[in-house]
């Protein structure tokens, strides 16, 4: 697992500000880290330019989920054991129902697995808090403390996050 | 530019060109081949009604969810609206084309049949007159109820007309459910009398939904091509190309969902549909049907970066409408005409109508503001924007 680093968190109760906030800090140069919200909010994904990969896997796992179900039916109802009843063909269109439904449940559990994996969450995660608050109404900005950051450098990230409306700013290692 | 929409003498002509077409194609039709006609007229009368209510119902959707992103464009169904009383004096001039086209108006023959006596107390010519009737009294009054609501909406300030709408969206939408499944039955499933599906109304009602959801995509890209709804971005098309993307799923769905259950319960009565529609001259048609109402929009809606494209969501719309056409076809040919033939009669009195349902449609909206500027939710359609992942 990746190692925690030092982070420098700005906390505000205002998505507006929270907003404005990420714009003036990327207008400086200066790499936000992470965003954390109690709930997704317009314009914060489109402001740190973020690509997720989640559909292209989806659309592959349903592929897969076709290909397989198709598959194992045909093994079951054809090859292993071929059972004619009602008439029907061996290979019949009643595979089309249980293939529809299987490429559902498939394609829903594996995304949700491949993003828990990417996320590094799951069952038996311990919950690493950054703030107390920000399950209920507050907003918080992450900037990673790098290593050839000068004393100038932090100074102007604080200041930017007070003038632009933070009401709490702390340091805290967190894991990223 | 004036918010209103112009007609301008191309599309008049273009328009009156058209109907021009239909009328001698009619006109020939009824002195050479009068089943053949009658048969189109039904598909055709069908097929634009069908349109009408689908673009009402999506107009009703949106009123009754509040839709923000939408109400730039309600417009547009509110003037396919207007169609609806033709539709009405068409239908009713079918009348004198009942014996081509319903084989339970043939008395003779229903004495000696069975099934069609026990089927007479609901199939017979007054009470389908009378159904006929009370379809179109409920479908004209609500939706001329929305269109006066919506135009009140641009003279009166305040929520009043806004609300108002919603609760005639409702009864329109509860109207509907009743209403149209009957009048599918009536119009298209009693042709062929001795077949019966339980999900037949529920299909075709969806027909007309997904096809007058996509037309009305389809007018707002031609209308941005000609200067109009400068506004549309992005957003807007992904939102558009999901409903006729999950619509053709839907369709999708249901069709397979009334061949699945008639091909695995075998019984004759019911299997004859399908088995006139597989064998035979009709079978190209018959797939030809499915890739294009649900195949063809699955393949090319499916990525965001496609849908997004005005040209290929124009593409879709355009193949899918034709999927209609097809599937119209091979419900009511096969049954009231018997022999498959597409030519000069079938394109001639489609496009007849085209010009029709353009030139309605077109007047209805230059009627009135274009965009309904007192729509409480107006700015959150020009302003329209969601994730582009």
């Amino acid at each position: 697992m990746s190692k925690s680093t030092l982070n420098i968190i700005g906390i505000f109760d205002d998505e507006d500000k929270l907003l404005g906030s990420i714009k003036s800090l990327q207008s400086k140069g200066i790499l936000i880290g992470d965003v954390i919200t109690p709930y997704p909010i317009h314009g914060v994904i489109e402001a740190l330019k973020l690509k997720t990969r989640i559909p292209y896997a989806a659309l592959f796992y349903g592929v897969f989920a076709v290909v397989a179900t198709f598959a194992f039916l045909y093994w079951t109802s054809v090859v292993n054991y071929p059972l004619r009843f009602g008439g029907k063909p061996q290979n019949t269109l009643s595979f089309v129902v249980v293939i529809f439904i299987m490429t559902i449940n498939i394609t829903a559990l594996f995304t949700i697995v491949t993003f828990f994996l990417r996320e590094n969450k799951g069952p038996g995660k311990v919950a690493d808090i950054v703030h107390k608050e920000l399950t209920n109404d507050s907003y918080a900005i992450l900037i990673q403390k790098k290593e050839g950051m000068t004393v100038d450098d932090l100074s102007n990230i604080n200041i930017l996050l007070k003038e632009t409306g933070a009401i709490e700013i702390v340091q805290k290692e967190v894991k990223p | 530019m004036e918010n209103k929409f112009k007609i301008t003498g191309a599309f008049k002509l273009i328009s009156w060109g058209l109907i021009a077409i239909g009328l001698i194609t009619f006109i020939l039709g009824f002195i050479y081949h009068p089943e053949s006609a009658w048969a189109n007229y039904l598909l055709n009368n069908y097929y634009f009604l069908a349109l009408a209510i689908g673009g009402t119902f999506w107009l009703a959707i949106q009123r009754i969810t509040q839709s923000g992103w939408s109400s730039a464009y309600i417009r547009i169904p509110e003037a396919f609206a207007n169609y609806i009383p033709l539709a009405a004096v068409f239908f009713v001039l079918m009348w004198f084309g009942f014996h081509d086209l319903y084989h339970w108006t043939h008395e003779k023959e229903v004495m000696q049949d069975e099934i069609l006596q026990h089927k007479a107390p609901y199939l017979n010519i007054p009470f389908f007159v009378i159904r006929l009737i009370i379809y179109f009294a409920i479908w004209i009054y609500l939706t001329q109820k929305i269109r006066k609501v919506s135009l009140e909406e641009d003279r009166i300030d305040g929520m009043r007309p806004f609300e108002k709408s919603e609760w005639y969206s409702k009864v329109y939408i509860f109207a509907l459910a009743l209403t149209f499944t009957l009048a599918s039955i009536d119009w298209i499933m009693s042709i062929d009398p001795h077949w019966y599906s339980t999900i037949f109304s529920l299909k075709n009602f969806l027909t007309g939904f997904y096809h007058g959801s996509a037309l009305i995509v389809l007018i707002v890209i031609i209308m941005h091509k000609y200067g109009y709804y400068r506004f549309l971005n992005n957003s807007h098309m992904i939102d558009f190309s999901k409903y006729v993307f999950i619509l053709s799923i839907l369709w999708g769905y249901f069709w397979f969902s009334q061949f699945l259950l008639m091909w695995y319960a075998n019984i004759p009565e019911e299997t004859i549909y399908y088995v006139t529609r597989i064998e035979g001259p009709w079978s190209t048609l018959f797939w030809l049907n499915i890739i294009l109402n649900t195949g063809v929009p699955f393949v090319f809606l499916l990525s965001n970066y496609l849908a997004k494209s005005k040209v290929i969501l124009a593409i879709t719309v355009v193949i899918i409408m034709i999927g209609m056409w097809i599937d119209l076809y091979l419900q009511i040919m096969p049954g009231a005409r018997g022999e498959h033939h597409i030519g000069l009669l079938e394109i001639g009195s489609f496009l007849g109508y085209l010009g029709l349902f353009a030139w309605v449609v077109g007047r209805s909206m230059n009627k009135r503001a274009l965009i309904p500027e007192n729509h409480p939710l107006l700015e959150e359609s020009t302003e329209h924007h969601l994730h582009e992942l």
